[in-house]
Formats: structure tokens, C-alpha cells, sequence
């Protein structure tokens, strides 16, 4: 079960490039892509439909 | 004899080997990792309760909606004789006798669309498909195998086998008809899902069972399902899962264990895993800045799509020796732009400090570390 989604930034462009996904009761972390084939993708587009909010801390 | 005079299409018909012969045809088994073989995630979880996921075996799905709590292992229990070492074993550990109605217990295979083309459905020469499997359980009776099929509309069909004596190995064999009303997507989605229910609650089962392909109904999916998640000396072993097109089983089709694997590591592929060695090497990364390190992975074989990175987080799991001095870290994650089904980038920018422009060995350092890349269905 999602725990926390956070957006994860390229640290060269600055630019939103994939979900930091933290899971309940697991130290597993997932990187995951923008891709809409990747089911972790889908999974995290239906958490957030599910009203959930994910953590965006853009670069300054 | 001169090779001239070689009559190489008599040599060719005659001396074929076996297994090349007809209803014997090389990867005609729908299914990868039938002989429950591959577990590149691990050989037991605990603790099984809600969730849909992978846990042991590879490519074997396992999707529980408040059906009781279960071990998962890739077992050595063996039908005997037949050539297989493991089996996928489900061990009940809390029982629930009294079902919700939306309960579930499964375990499941997707399949893709792109690797089903050859069935014709959604035309007049549909092929029908068989379905041979061992199976060895405690609790007899009847249980469902349901095949899903999400596509334009979602189609169903189910099939019920019997298991007739406890704690004996069985073989099954069941053969569903194809489906001339709709075809598979061709893509690499899952478009076919291969289901073992082990429990289902009354609203899979209040209908009539789907014997034939019919738009999806949620009643009609499990009927007469036993709940094997009703005590807690419940446990089921299945192995040589085996799904080919036309109306008879031929015998299971081993692979050798190289390709095997790489057929599973389409969707799951482990780059290291400190429990087999602490100190395992991951690849060479580049200090791009003074706080970013950046590694180029080519993945063992193309993936089904770009994979997420999954990886074990924890203080200084993880190190890169350059400029003779270690810099430790915690965790990775994935650059989604430069990342492809072929190759990534993955990076940590948050814990190294380094020199910009040198290279180094990136090793974990904790045998809780991991690494893997996963684009399962």
C-alpha cells in the first residue's frame, strides 16, 4: 500500500522527472517513470484519484 | 557420401528431434515460469494479506481482498517423476471462514496482448486454448480457473476442475474455447489474465458460471469456489502451469533456466541484492557535480516498459569508492526523461559529495541493500 509520493526533480535541469514512491510498514522505495505503460504509474494515477496529495517540492 | 548427394530434406524430416515436432512446438507454452523455477524477489513472504502484487515466484501475481493471511514460498514439493523442482505453495496463516462478499483470494498471471496475436480471436478461427497444471492441496472440491480478458470490452470465461484426494499431487487439464467476439489488444498490456481463485466471496459466485466467453459479470466468475482461506491448515502447491494453443495438453515444455530467466526478467530484473553479498558491485558512477552522482545501467535484457527503479532505502546502504575515498549513500531514483525500456539513468543527489568529473565503483554496503528494476504487468 502507497505511503508517500513525492515528484523527484533532475538535479542537471531541474526539470520533474519521475515519483518517489514510499510504501506502508516497508523500507522498499521505487523510482517511478512517466510512463503511462508502468503500472506503478498507473497505480499512482489512481491513488491520486482516490484524493491523496503528492509531495512537490520544485527546485528553487 | 558426397555432400552433394545429401538428400537434406529427407535428413530433415527424419531426424527431427522430438521436441520439434508437431503439437511439441518450441515456446508454446502462454505461460513464463510454468515450473515456478525463477524467484528473483525472494523464496518466502509472510504476512500475505490485502494487496495485489508479486511476493516469490516470478510472473505469479498474488491478489488477496480480505481472504485471510497467507505464506507464500517457492517450495520444493514436487509432483513426482514428472521433471519439475518447485512449486508455488500457499500456506494459510489466519484463517477467514465467513467470506465478505467482495472477498478475494487469487493467484494470477498477465499476460500480453503482442504475444496472443497468434490465436485469432475476434475472428472465426479463434483457437481454443488448454490449460494443463499439478496441483496438491489439503482441502478438496471444486475450484475455478477464470480467464480475464481486458480489451476493447472486457470478456470472461471460467472453467472448474476438481481436486478429488487431500495432500496428493493432481494433474488438471482444461481446455476453454477461443473467443470469436473479441480480440486481444496488440500491445504490450496485459491483455489476458490467467486466474487461480482459491477463495471468492458471493458476489463472484451468485450468478452462473461463465463457461463460455461472455462480457465480463462479476457473479459469474467463481461459482462453486471452496474457501481455502477457511482454516489455517490450508495450503495449496501448484506447479507446470501450462497454457497452449489447441485442445489437448502436450507434455509441460521446460526451457533451459538462461532463458527461463531472461523471459522473466522482461518484467523483473535484480541488479544486486546485499542478502547474497554485502559488498556487491552495481556499476560505475560519475560524480557530475560535487552533490550529484549519476550511473548509465543497461538493463540484462529490453523491458516490457520503462521500469521503475526499486530499491531498499537505509543510512549509507550503499557506497562509491573514487578519488580512493568511499562516499556513502542512501538510496537511488530514476531520471524518467533519459530512461527507456533499454537503458536508464539513475542517480543520488542528496547524500554524495565528490569531485565533479571522477568516476568510481558504486557498491551496496548493507545486506539489506537492493536493486531492481520492475515493469511487471
Amino acid at each position: 500500500m502507497i505511503n508517500t509520493v513525492t515528484k523527484n526533480y533532475d538535479g542537471i535541469t531541474n526539470e520533474f522527472c519521475s515519483y518517489q514512491v514510499t510504501y506502508i510498514n516497508s523500507n522498499r522505495v521505487k523510482s517511478v517513470p512517466l510512463d503511462e505503460a508502468n503500472k506503478d504509474y498507473q497505480a499512482i494515477q489512481e491513488w491520486i484519484q482516490e484524493g491523496n496529495t503528492v509531495i512537490d517540492n520544485p527546485p528553487e | 557420401m558426397a555432400l552433394s548427394k545429401v538428400d537434406l530434406a529427407n535428413q530433415v524430416e527424419n531426424q527431427l528431434p522430438q521436441n520439434l515436432v508437431a503439437n511439441n512446438l518450441p515456446f508454446r507454452n502462454i505461460i513464463i515460469n510454468g515450473d515456478m523455477s525463477i524467484a528473483q524477489r525472494g523464496t518466502s513472504a509472510t504476512g500475505i494479506t490485502d494487496g495485489n502484487t508479486y511476493h516469490t515466484v516470478d510472473r505469479m501475481k498474488t491478489q488477496v481482498i480480505t481472504a485471510g493471511t497467507w505464506t507464500q514460498t517457492q517450495d520444493t514439493d514436487v509432483p513426482t517423476g514428472q521433471g519439475f523442482t518447485k512449486s508455488l505453495k500457499m500456506d494459510c496463516t489466519t484463517a477467514d471462514a465467513s467470506l465478505g462478499a467482495d472477498d478475494f483470494l487469487i493467484v494470477r498471471q498477465d499476460v500480453e496482448g503482442q504475444n496472443l496475436q497468434y490465436l485469432k480471436y475476434g475472428t472465426s478461427n479463434a483457437e481454443s486454448v488448454t490449460m494443463s497444471f499439478w496441483v496438491k492441496s489439503n482441502k478438496t472440491g471444486t475450484y475455478i480457473i477464470w480467464l480475464y480478458a481486458p480489451n476493447a470490452s472486457n470478456r470472461q470465461i471460467s472453467k472448474s476442475y476438481t481436486i478429488n484426494t487431500a495432500d496428493t499431487w493432481e494433474k488438471k487439464t482444461i481446455t476453454f474455447a477461443g473467443d470469436t467476439a473479441q480480440a486481444f489488444t496488440n500491445d504490450n498490456d496485459s491483455r489476458l489474465r490467467v486466474y487461480f481463485i482459491l477463495a471468492a466471496g458471493s458476489n463472484s459466485q451468485s450468478g452462473t458460471l461463465a463457461t463460455s466467453w461472455e462480457n465480463y459479470v462479476t457473479a459469474n466468475r467463481a461459482v462453486g469456489q471452496v474457501n481455502l482461506a477457511d482454516s489455517t491448515s490450508n495450503y495449496i502447491n501448484i506447479t507446470g502451469i501450462q497454457l497452449e494453443a489447441g485442445t489437448t495438453a502436450s507434455d509441460f515444455e521446460f526451457l533451459p533456466v538462461d532463458m527461463n530467466l531472461a523471459r522473466c526478467q522482461r518484467y523483473y530484473q535484480v541488479l544486486a541484492d546485499g542478502s547474497e553479498q554485502t559488498q556487491s558491485m552495481i556499476g560505475t558512477g560519475l560524480y557530475f557535480s560535487a552533490s550529484l552522482m549519476v550511473m548509465a545501467m543497461q538493463y540484462y535484457t529490453e523491458m516490457r516498459a520503462t521500469p521503475s527503479l526499486d530499491n531498499v532505502s537505509g543510512t549509507n546502504y550503499y557506497r562509491i569508492f573514487a578519488n580512493n575515498t568511499n562516499d556513502y549513500f542512501d538510496d537511488f531514483f530514476l531520471i524518467s526523461p533519459n530512461s527507456t525500456n533499454k537503458v536508464c539513468d539513475i542517480r543520488n543527489q542528496t547524500d554524495v559529495s565528490g569531485t565533479a568529473g571522477t568516476a568510481g565503483f558504486v557498491r551496496t554496503e548493507n545486506a539489506a541493500s537492493f536493486l531492481a528494476f520492475d515493469a511487471e504487468l
